[in-house]
């Protein structure tokens, strides 16, 4: 048996309609009587609590999981607005538990990680747990702690795909779905166990650019000194620009030449988009970097973005094993969107590419991925991921 | 065999090798280390030149990404105001003129945020159209503050009777700026007026909240387009609406009209079944009593019941003449009554037209000789057989011929032609009698319609044969009418179906 999903689009104007349009939809494409799961993804001009309050009306007990997203991505195409809903019916063998967590700001962010990763435990003790997928607010200070917590009670080594919520590119409130509960500031997830049969990929495309550089000075993710100077030096140097000028291109800059730290043992550097820029020349990085690491400039260009799209698909293709896939999640960057501009819908058309016209695609535009990293060396940790593309397949 | 001095002259000798060869290599390694510095030296200048290039590249790199970034943002936004455009433009209801502004186009043109307001007459303030981008309760804040604030309401009036699109980066007064950057919640915003020729005024707005995103005289131009467009479809439409108005007004009225006609004609229907029912009912009470005055009048003629003077027999002979014209009378009318009613049914059947004129100008031939008048029927092969009653045509051939013999003065004409037409055989009768006025022709086929001429002041009739005739006709699915001038005679034609 595998597993069945409907996905369903809304996009009227009003909510309710919006939400009841993709909740038909969604019911009609689902094969099965039966829903166990219901993943809800909605751009930002929507009354949440609405969309929450009618999908749990008609859902009744149903889990229901899912966050606010720049855009939104199924098969049909890519949305900048509308309420995208899948339903998923589970076959015998395969079980889930979700969970989520609010006012994460108000705490300490590691505990708050082991918080949640202790709710999707619950209930799961006799039963063999494959895997964990998060939506997390994409403005979390300080998501590499978060998923530190996480693990610790998951499994340092246990694998975990992630997704920061985004909202229309203004940074200011993203929202997360949960049971009937709509937050900021938060996280949820599911955990998934049984026979799930996934497979994995991620991928960014960027290159690195001009010569190494040392971070001499750090801590979290405040980057003060690299090379013992002041730490935006660097994009001074590259962009001959001052501080005011810097912080006037502050998003184009972080979208098109982040900061990628060298990795031993990993294809790709790991890309880290700046938040800030501090008076003092520190530069804030929605990720960690840490102090010692060897880190270079990257540019990215339309052709190698679309090149790790398509090697990011094959990766989780092949993480199958052979096996038929029922579903594909995206979560997909919002900086990877800006970089295409109008070519964006080249990626979705070569995921499809890869998996099949007919294989059901649901995805996210995020601030932020979350997943592991694949050398040796760390042992199967996730890790957060700017600008990438992380492509997730599941099977029944 | 050395001695000490022997030995340590040999050590030193050795020592003094070692050195020399110690300086050596040290010589050696130090050009080496000279070397690989140097190289490592070179290495590193080609690094920093490389990384001078890397910023090269980078500038460069930035400097085309916005170049596209800008071009795209105008072809998206061009090619949302052409799709826009051609919506809104196809649009002729009012109400649904904003509602074509959506979500997606407005994305297009590089906004996430928009308002549109039109004056409304009968509330005397701006009225909102249109918003996205905006919740239920910041739109109600909107418009309140709209309310509340006269002065800057006010100013937002001046704004539109100028005419002019303004912008956060072209609107002089930095106040209103802030005021509508703060009510609208936008960083960047452009205000344009919408203008139809007739009738309310407007505004758009558009705005985003993206503190990156810089407005440029470009986009005012195409949001200046987007209104004026707005203004072209508001105008379209309200003509649209008055023109539809106008052709409804007309509509109803004709409904009324045909109402009213419907209605009449009912009336007139029902009038004249009263009329024939009366009629039928009329001349069979009329016809027994009718009956028994002949029959005695007969009865007193014969003699039987005593001898007759002759002036009551010259009395009881107008008694039995006008008896048997009153029962004619009445036998007309009761036919008249019966195929009204279609209570006579029309047996018809083929046959010769020929004959059925000859028959009737053999009937009339005494009067016709009387009279010598000259009658003559061209009656071709093809236009001989009709289908009819035979004794219902032939009082319609009488009856014609006989009024035409009574119009005709002496030694005048009567033709019976026919011909092929398109609906059936039609029959002219021909006179040159003294021809029948114009207001009369149709009258003539009425019940008791008379024409007031001198032969009728002195002639008989009941004025019912002409009326009968049309029955009949129209019975078998024909029609007469008649062409006359006076003084110059009659032509009464009249269509019979063919076989």
């Amino acid at each position: 048996m595998a597993i069945n999903i409907g996905i369903g689009i809304g996009q009227d104007k009003d909510t309710l309609q919006a939400t009841r349009e993709a909740l038909r939809l969604a019911k009609s494409n689902l094969h099965a009587e039966r829903i166990d799961l219901a993943i809800v993804f909605s751009s930002v001009d929507f009354s949440h609590q609405n969309i929450l309050k009618l999908t749990s009306d008609i859902l009744g007990e149903t889990p229901v999981v899912g966050c606010s997203s720049f855009a939104l991505i199924s098969k049909q195409g890519i949305f900048k607005y509308g309420i995208l809903v899948a339903l998923l019916s589970l076959p015998e063998g395969i079980y889930l538990s979700t969970a989520f967590i609010k006012e994460i700001s108000s705490k300490s962010v590691t505990l708050a990680g082991e918080e949640l990763g202790e709710k999707l435990l619950y209930g799961f003790k006799n039963i063999r747990r494959d895997l964990s997928v998060i939506f997390s607010d994409g403005l979390m200070h300080d998501a590499a702690g978060f998923l530190w917590g996480l693990q610790e009670k998951l499994g340092k080594s246990f694998p975990l795909a992630g997704a920061s919520a985004s909202d229309n590119l203004v940074f200011k409130k993203t929202y997360q779905y949960c049971a009937n509960e709509v937050f900021s500031d938060g996280a949820c997830g599911i955990l998934w166990g049984g026979k799930l049969n996934f497979g994995l990929g991620l991928k960014h495309g960027w290159k690195p650019l001009g010569k190494p550089r040392y971070v001499t000075k750090a801590s979290g993710n405040v980057v003060n000194e690299i090379d013992g100077a002041p730490a935006a030096t660097i994009y001074e140097e590259y962009l001959a620009a001052d501080l005011v000028k810097l912080r006037e291109e502050l998003k184009r800059i972080s979208i098109f030449y982040p900061i990628g730290i060298f990795l031993p043992g990993e294809e790709e550097y790991l890309l880290r988009n700046i938040l800030s820029i501090e008076d003092n020349g520190d530069l804030v990085f929605q990720g960690n970097v840490p102090q010692g690491s060897m880190i270079r400039l990257m540019i990215g260009t339309k052709e190698s973005c679309l090149e790790a799209t398509r090697q990011a698909a094959d990766e989780a293709k092949s993480g199958l094993l052979g096996k038929p896939g029922n579903f594909v999640l995206v979560f997909n960057s919002v900086s990877r969107y800006i970089l295409l501009g109008r070519q964006v819908n080249k990626e979705l058309e070569a995921v499809k590419e890869i998996f099949g016209k007919e294989m059901p695609i649901i995805g996210i535009y995020t601030y932020g991925e979350q997943a592991p990293l694949k050398a040796i060396n760390f042992q199967g940790r996730a890790h957060l991921h700017n600008q990438s593309i992380e492509i997730l397949a599941i099977g029944g | 065999m050395l001695g000490d001095e022997g030995i340590i002259n040999l050590l030193g000798a050795g020592s003094l090798l070692v050195i020399i060869f110690l300086v050596i290599a040290l010589i050696q390694k130090m050009e080496k280390i000279k070397t690989l510095q140097a190289a490592v030296n070179k290495l590193q200048k080609s690094l920093d030149e490389m990384d001078e290039q890397a910023k090269l590249i980078v500038r460069i790199d930035m400097e085309l990404n916005k170049t596209q970034e800008e071009l795209n943002k105008k072809i998206s936004g061009l090619y949302a105001l052409q799709r826009l455009s051609r919506e809104i433009s196809t649009t002729l209801e009012e109400s649904q003129i904003f509602k074509r502004i959506d979500v997606d186009y407005l994305n297009d043109m590089g906004f996430e945020k928009s308002c549109g307001f039109l004056w409304n007459v009968g509330e005397k303030k701006l009225l909102l159209k249109i918003n996205i981008g905006y919740s239920l309760d910041e739109t109600k804040s909107i418009e309140s503050a709209l309310d509340i604030n006269r002065e800057k309401y006010s100013e937002l009036i001046n704004l539109i009777r100028n005419k002019k699109t303004a912008s956060s980066i072209s609107l002089s007064d930095s106040a209103l700026k802030d005021w509508l950057k703060q009510l609208f919640k936008v960083e960047s915003f452009i205000f344009s007026p919408i203008l139809p020729k007739e009738g309310d005024t407007g505004f758009l707005f558009v705005g985003t909240e993206n503190t990156e995103t810089l407005i440029n005289e470009g986009d005012e131009e195409l949001i200046t387009i987007l209104s004026n467009q707005l203004g072209q479809a508001l105008e379209n439409a309200r003509l649209f609406e008055k023109t539809w108005h106008a052709q409804q007004n007309l509509e109803n009225k004709v409904g009324e009209r045909t109402r009213d006609l419907t209605n009449a004609l009912k009336e007139v229907k029902i009038t004249s079944k009263r009329k024939t029912d009366f009629i039928s009912s009329v001349s069979h009470e009329l016809r027994t009593p009718l009956t028994s005055i002949k029959g005695y009048a007969s009865i007193l003629l014969t003699g039987k019941l005593g001898a007759v003077p002759p002036d009551i027999k010259e009395r009881l002979d107008k008694i039995n003449r006008h008896s048997d014209e009153l029962v004619h009378m009445v036998n007309e009318l009761l036919d008249i009554a019966r195929i009204e009613s279609g209570r006579m049914p029309m047996n018809k059947q083929q046959l010769n037209l020929k004959e059925i004129v000859e028959k009737a100008s053999d009937l009339l031939s005494a009067q016709l000789k009387e009279r010598g008048i000259d009658f003559s029927s061209s009656i071709p092969n093809d236009a001989k057989a009709v289908l009819a009653d035979r004794s219902q045509i032939e009082r319609v051939f009488i009856n014609i011929i006989g009024n035409a013999i009574k119009f005709t003065p002496e030694k005048g004409k009567i033709s019976v032609n026919a011909h092929k037409a398109e609906t059936g055989i039609q029959v002219d009768i021909t006179d040159t009698g003294c021809g029948i006025p114009a207001e009369a022709q149709e009258a003539i086929f009425e019940e008791f319609y008379r024409v007031d001429n001198p032969i009728n002041q002195v002639a008989k009739g009941t004025g019912l044969g002409l009326a009968l005739v049309k029955h009949i006709i129209e019975a078998h699915g024909g029609k007469i009418w008649v062409k006359s001038k006076l003084d110059a005679g009659s032509t009464f034609s009249l269509i019979l179906p063919e076989t």
